[in-house]
């Protein structure tokens, strides 16, 4: 998962489309294929439209979930393009290879994930910007008859220094439209900057206040049809039978039809497909998970592990421990859903995705057309965190659209959702450290057993029985991998992946969901056990990290690490980087001050956390995405699991899958580290360290270590 | 026939009692501001005002509704101004937004009965859910409202 330096020459092509206005493309590929006739309008502004009437459009290649990917890509796209920040509109691309991402998918797809959307097009983004300013500029000039070093973008405008005289982009996109584009458009330099590293409010935030923001959910469409939809609750399981009339009797129903993993009701509302599920009553046999049940799930894990054997480990001072983690769901707010309309020779796709190409592939199978006739349209996602990476929404919505050649709307209802998620793996491990006379470690022996992440994204890895995911975010000796921030000596790791025929999918940062709950547990047990204070102790590790050690440092200091607490109240300490197989990461640091009552009531009262993200394109939304982070990773700390029970999940809605609420929010503190460094990911790393930072904290006041999640009803004390 | 009073308009709909409001409101009025999220009243995604109250409108039908005033968040003000959703802009407080109209319905209800919401008020009250976290940002919001309706 490098990211590829941009070296490339950057390639910008222009027209003029019916009178309406200038249209930027830009290529890293080709610089033929904007020029093809072939091209479609849409393709030739593929980044940049600028109109007659001064309005901007920014493409931008990123789906917005909350992560405010709209509002940094546009930030950044204006401030080399130097657009009056109000005349921005934003659309989100449609599939198109200029848009995928390589740091989100290894492959190259286009897809919304790995918190790349900042880091992978800050580069191609300024360009584009800095490219379109430019031809704006020389186009000034060549009207004016003046030298182009006279003329000045500002605000929307070109500015003649001397004369005094501007002209809007409005004014100039049809002679800018003749020019030849420029290969390497000349940046701004950081001081220049006048957007970028301001909290510019967010882009959607009226929308989202007034209630007009168009989510999945909210897309109509002429002659649009409403389905409910159920599923085989056993993983994989076939539709056996159906009361197909019952349903049909149900007023405002007009169709049954089946999907490939159950079946959908189709009526005029959303309430009455609901109501003619019911009717239906369908009914579902086999599947790969059946019989499962959570305690078979640990015991095919423990298995797994005792496969590997454990070490003998001759040092003074031994830890040997085993720790175990859940499955986790990810809850969007918004439940799965899609809307699709297609015809004998066409397809569109309206769909809150995260997986663009993901998409256009499931409609192209379904509807068997070509990647011309169809179109995915992205609206806004009512949340996402790796679980609208997938497609099976699409592939229905698609299903059953081809079935009625009617515009057809999708909609899961939450029990539906939670119960046919692509879950954070379950996971249970084994930790056998040895301990010198400095008590620091001198054999470090990990073991994991979880199901293999990374062969659903790159199905070769499942036949060697590799799991990267496994590895990465822990103290590990795979040289193939960058080395782990901790140095330390004598560490043998493995894992054996274990496949339980429940679906899986990244659950926001993996694999360091998993991987840091457990370093930053084991590294506290071994400070206790060397009885050195643990912020002490991971500085030992960090003498070739200096960022790392700088960023444990201050959040240590932020949170008054050591400083007298209240009766009952003690704090934990956690740090991580993002994403662990990148050359350029985020540094995150925690610190959790919690308190346990003597009757073992648990409150998290205060979270400390500072990250290192490079050069910062809008503080706010960095700080909103450390706090969104930590405050879904304290609730999957507390309350989160998924569980089995005869082949299916156990949990159902929000009243059995408890997530944190107001009352349960602690009070957060969020610094960010200054550095011009080119920005990395801040979406996914604010959500693993607060996990272990608040089961050590939880051991500073009970003595009592959490090895298992969610901490739930377990005995604290 | 129900006849349901929406946003101080009457509307006339051949609609079963039993729908729930919240797909009368979305499926027949339009009125999309007002989300799905649980269907159990559980998540406050669909929080509506019944006679001024906070109601979570996937758990009443449109016959226990019919003849009360109703309000949806496309009737909470008919440009941003009220106080709640200001504040709400002014702390700029959605991530992804799905469940921020519930939110605001939430707060402004809550705020007509209690002007001066102590922190324990809005952890009883507010109790919605965000899964993208930003129940710090509410809170802010909801002290910053209570102030703009005070006129500060």
């Amino acid at each position: 998962m490098k990211n590829l330096t941009m070296n490339r020459r950057t390639f910008l092509k222009v027209t003029t489309v019916a009178g309406s206005g200038l249209l930027v493309g830009c290529t890293f590929s080709s610089p033929q294929l904007l020029s093809t006739p072939k091209a479609s309008e849409e393709e030739l502004g593929l980044w940049v439209r600028i109109s007659t009437d001064d309005k901007i459009t920014l493409i931008l290649p990123a789906s917005e979930m909350g992560q405010q990917s709209h509002t940094g890509q546009a930030m950044i796209l204006a401030e080399e393009l130097e657009a009056d920040w109000n005349s921005i509109q934003v659309v989100t691309a449609p599939v198109h290879s200029e848009f995928t991402n390589s740091q989100a998918d290894p492959r190259g797809i286009q897809v919304t994930g790995g918190s790349a959307s900042i880091s992978f097009f800050w580069d191609k983004l300024r360009q584009v910007g800095a490219g379109t300013r430019e031809m704006l500029t020389e186009a000034a000039a060549q009207k004016w008859g003046v030298p182009v070093t006279e003329c000045q973008a500002d605000n929307g405008r070109i500015r003649h220094s001397v004369s005094g005289r501007s002209l809007s982009y409005g004014q100039l996109v049809s002679a800018a439209a003749r020019l030849s584009p420029p290969s390497s458009p000349t940046l701004k330099t950081p001081d220049q900057f006048r957007l970028i590293g301001k909290s510019i409010p967010k882009l959607h935030t009226p929308a989202k206040v007034n209630g007009s923001a168009g989510y999945g959910i909210d897309v109509r469409r002429p002659g649009m049809l409403f389905a409910a939809v159920s599923q085989s609750p056993v993983f994989g399981g076939q539709l056996k039978s159906f009361q197909e009339a019952a349903a049909k009797a149900v007023r405002g129903v007009e169709a049954v039809v089946p999907i490939p993993n159950g079946v959908a009701v189709v009526a005029d509302s959303t309430w009455h497909a609901k109501q003619g599920l019911e009717a239906l009553t369908p009914q579902f046999e086999g599947g790969e998970s059946a019989g499962l049940d959570s305690a078979k799930v640990t015991t095919r894990l423990r298995t797994a592990l005792d496969e590997m054997g454990k070490a003998v480990i001759s040092s003074a001072k031994v830890l040997d421990v085993e720790y175990e983690m859940p499955y986790l769901h990810h809850a969007t707010m918004e439940p799965m859903n899609c809307t699709a309309h297609v015809t004998t020779d066409s397809c569109d796709v309206w769909a809150p995705t995260q997986g663009q190409e993901y998409s256009m592939k499931a409609a192209m199978e379904v509807t068997g057309l070509s990647e011309e006739q169809i179109r995915i349209h992205t609206t806004l996602l009512g949340g996402g965190f790796g679980r609208r990476s997938e497609w099976d929404f699409v592939t229905q919505a698609v299903t059953v659209s081809k079935a009625l050649q009617k515009p057809v709307q999708v909609i899961w209802s939450r029990e539906e959702d939670t119960q046919h998620g692509f879950y954070r793996p379950t996971s249970m491990s084994r930790f056998q450290v040895g301990l010198g006379k400095d008590g620091l470690p001198v054999q470090w022996e990990s073991q994991i057993a979880q199901p293999n992440l990374a062969a659903r994204f790159m199905p070769p890895l499942g036949w060697f029985d590799f799991d990267p995911m496994a590895v990465a975010a822990s103290v590990h000796d795979y040289g193939l991998f960058p080395d782990h921030f901790y140095k330390v000596e004598g560490v043998e790791t493995a894992h054996s992946p274990v496949d339980l025929g429940v679906p899986i999918g990244p659950w926001r940062a993996p694999p360091n969901s998993l991987n840091v709950f457990y370093t930053e547990s084991v590294m506290d047990e071994l400070a206790h056990l060397a009885e050195i204070d643990p912020l002490e102790y991971r500085l030992k590790f960090l003498g070739e990290s200096p960022r790392h050690k700088a960023t444990l440092e201050r959040v240590a200091k932020q949170a008054g690490w050591g400083s007298p607490l209240p009766e009952g109240h003690g704090r934990g300490i956690a740090i991580h980087d993002w994403f662990p197989l990148d050359e350029a990461k985020t540094v995150v640091t925690q610190v959790a001050e919690v308190s346990v009552t003597k009757r073992g009531k648990l409150k998290v009262h205060r979270v400390d956390c500072v990250i290192d993200c490079g050069l910062v394109v809008n503080p706010d939304s960095v700080k909103a995405q450390m706090e969104g982070g930590i405050i879904m990773g304290m609730s999957a700390a507390l309350f989160e699991q998924i569980t089995l029970e005869d082949g299916r999940v156990t949990q159902s809605n929000f009243d059995d899958y408890r997530i944190a609420r107001m009352r349960d929010t602690p009070e957060i503190h969020v610094s960010i580290v200054e550095s011009d460094a080119a920005p990395t990911g801040v979406g996914e790393p604010g959500t693993s360290p607060i996990v272990p930072a608040i089961t050590n904290a939880i051991f500073a006041v009970t003595g009592t270590r959490l090895r298992r999640l969610p901490i739930g009803r377990q005995k604290l004390i | 026939m129900t006849t349901l009073s929406v946003n101080g308009q009457q509307h006339t709909m051949d609609l079963d009692p039993a729908t729930p409001l919240l797909w009368a409101l979305r499926d027949h009025l339009k009125l999309h501001g007002t989300k799905y999220g649980c269907g159990i009243e559980q998540c406050g995604a669909c929080t509506v005002h019944v006679n001024g109250r906070a109601v979570r409108s996937c758990g009443i039908t449109v016959g226990e509704v019919a003849g009360k005033a109703i309000t949806t968040i496309e009737g909470l003000s008919p440009d941003s101004s009220h106080p709640v959703q200001q504040a709400w802009i002014e702390v700029d407080v959605p991530q992804c937004g799905y469940c921020q109209t519930g939110m605001i319905m939430a707060t402004a209800a809550l705020l007509e009965r209690n002007s001066k919401p102590s922190d324990r008020d809005i952890d009883r009250t507010i109790t919605n859910i965000c899964r993208c976290g930003t129940y710090n940002q509410v809170r802010e919001a909801i002290y910053r409202a209570a102030q703009i309706k005070e006129g500060a």
